[in-house]
């Protein structure tokens, strides 16, 4: 049992790298362009946040990055592997997970079993049945938890937490699932100011302390440029600029969020 | 998602106007049906009044002789047993069927239409037939058992179920169950870790309110002679004891009362 609580408590830490290389990518809706073609290469753990404008298309990017949208053309690279040829969920669940804004978790099941829901992808069906009643490999559920912090709610309902613990526990999930990239699809901006600092410092840690590349897209400015180290600014579906995060100028975030010039929004 | 906006609203003013269409010829319904009354006769035959006044005031001199009451009491416990093993039935046609009915367990096209097409269809057509008739043609067929009793209402209340569930299962937010998937969750698996528990509360609460009306029916379907609250109620009233007719009704009152309150106490510890 100590053996395999230690190689499970290994496996949420386990370090890795893994670039994300896009060539040409572009997804359009009818006639409407919401990404125009792009390349470009994220490193391996990098922490990238795209910024920009409400549909400049920053979550657009993310779900074809998460694979649950697919580009009209190009290829997207995940650690060397094409995401169009992965042939099922569950491979693409091991490179790469997401967490969201509104933090997704099933509300009537417990913050310990949507923790272990992560590993959904790997367990039988079997197995997944009996945690739903009697939640397996809790060490791994419980370890999760302790590390977002939150290990003191493991066994309330999902649904009664606040907002910043719920998100915690959507991070816990993440980690609990340990795919080699984080994708965040604007993480915090249903948080309080103070709490929406304090779980993207988190978040960065997470992915810092186990190598694992992190791309977010971002609400706000002075966030982003805290805790990312490089920005992208994406507008009508272009980008508008990508640097360290210390070169980006006023002058280029004005140009980037100025309402002149921007397509108008259905 | 912009496409799909703008076909969605080219959509809507025409599905509002039909509606109102609908409306319109309900109302006319309605409105023609009032005109086809005959107004002159009056709705209560001549000795209709005094009768209802006989049965009202009955209601203030019940029959709680110890006789009575015991009749009751037996009565009331066979009507909740049928309604309980004919409910308990009904959630085995109900579940399967509604889960599958869904649609909700595989992406596969072929699979999907056919599986939801074949189990909507027995569900319509074991609900679109009433538990009475159910309950006549199961008399018919294996003599006064109770065993009739439970299946003319398993059958009916199954088909009920079964849609009611299907709707809710499909009507979950998607954002939770788009994250399982994102772990690599098959829809079986999504369908355990998500769907079923956030529909689970409605379920249960409609599970209930179905409870209640298998009591209604189960007294009720004691009048084609299967025993219950109805038959001692259909026996009174053939004697016109008023009285012994309103101490049935209350322990029917009485019993729908209580599964109210035992669905409200689950309820509240399924939302802590």
């Amino acid at each position: 049992m100590a053996l395999l609580r230690t190689r499970e408590i290994e496996h949420l830490y386990s370090t890795a790298s893994c670039a994300v290389v896009l060539s040409e990518v572009s997804k359009q809706y009818g006639q409407k362009e919401a990404i125009a073609p792009l390349s470009l290469t994220i490193n391996p753990g990098e922490r990238v946040a795209f910024l920009g404008p409400s549909g400049g298309g920053k979550t657009t990017l993310l779900r074809i990055l998460s694979g649950q949208l697919e580009s009209s053309t190009g290829t997207v690279l995940l650690c060397d592997r094409d995401l169009a040829k992965m042939p099922t969920g569950r491979e693409v669940s091991q490179l790469v997970g997401m967490i969201h804004q509104q933090f997704d978790l099933v509300p009537n099941l417990s913050a310990l079993q949507n923790v272990l829901a992560g590993q959904l992808g790997e367990w039988s069906l079997l197995k997944s049945l009996v945690s739903l009643v009697w939640p397996l490999n809790r060490c791994i559920g419980l370890s999760a938890l302790a590390r977002v912090g939150v290990e003191g709610i493991a066994y309330q309902r999902a649904g009664s937490l606040s907002g910043g613990e719920q998100q915690r526990v959507a991070i816990a999930r993440l980690l609990v699932q340990n795919p080699q990239v984080i994708l965040a699809d604007e993480p915090v901006s249903s948080l309080d100011p103070a709490r929406a600092g304090e779980v993207l410092q988190l978040l960065v840690s997470i992915a810092d302390e186990a190598g694992k590349t992190l791309v977010a897209s971002m609400h706000s400015v002075e966030l982003a440029r805290e805790h990312f180290s490089r920005l992208i600014g994406l507008r009508n579906g272009a980008v508008i600029f990508d640097l360290p995060s210390h070169e980006v100028t006023e002058d280029m975030l004005h140009d980037l969020y100025d309402l002149k010039g921007l397509r108008a929004e259905a | 998602m912009t496409s799909m906006t703008s076909r969605d609203s080219a959509q809507k003013p025409r599905l509002l106007e039909s509606r109102r269409v609908l409306t319109l010829i309900l109302l006319a319904a309605f409105a023609w049906s009032l005109l086809n009354l005959d107004w002159t006769e009056g709705f209560i035959h001549s000795g209709g009044i005094s009768a209802m006044g006989e049965f009202a005031s009955a209601l203030f001199s019940l029959d709680l002789s110890a006789d009575t009451l015991s009749a009751a009491v037996s009565a009331s416990w066979t009507t909740v047993a049928y309604a309980v093993a004919g409910l308990t039935l009904a959630l085995f046609i109900g579940i399967p069927l509604g889960a599958i009915g869904s649609g909700v367990l595989t992406k596969s096209p072929w699979v999907r239409a056919t599986g939801a097409g074949g189990s909507r269809f027995s569900l319509a057509f074991f609900r679109s037939i009433h538990e009475l008739v159910w309950a006549w043609l199961f008399v018919a067929a294996i003599g006064l058992s109770p065993m009739a009793a439970v299946l003319a209402l398993a059958i009916p209340y199954g088909g009920i179920l079964g849609r009611i569930y299907a709707e809710l299962l499909q009507d979950v937010p998607e954002a939770p169950l788009q994250s399982l998937r994102s772990t690599g969750a098959s829809e079986w698996r999504v369908f355990w870790y998500g769907r079923l528990p956030m529909a689970l509360p409605d379920m249960l609460s409609y599970t209930f309110y179905r409870l209640e009306c298998g009591i209604r029916s189960a007294a009720i379907m004691s009048f084609v002679g299967l025993g219950g609250l109805g038959h001692e109620v259909r026996i009174a009233l053939d004697d016109l004891a008023y009285q012994q007719v309103w101490t049935y009704l209350l322990f029917l009152i009485g019993l729908v009362v209580i599964v109210d309150i035992w669905s409200t106490m689950v309820r509240r510890r399924l939302s802590e």
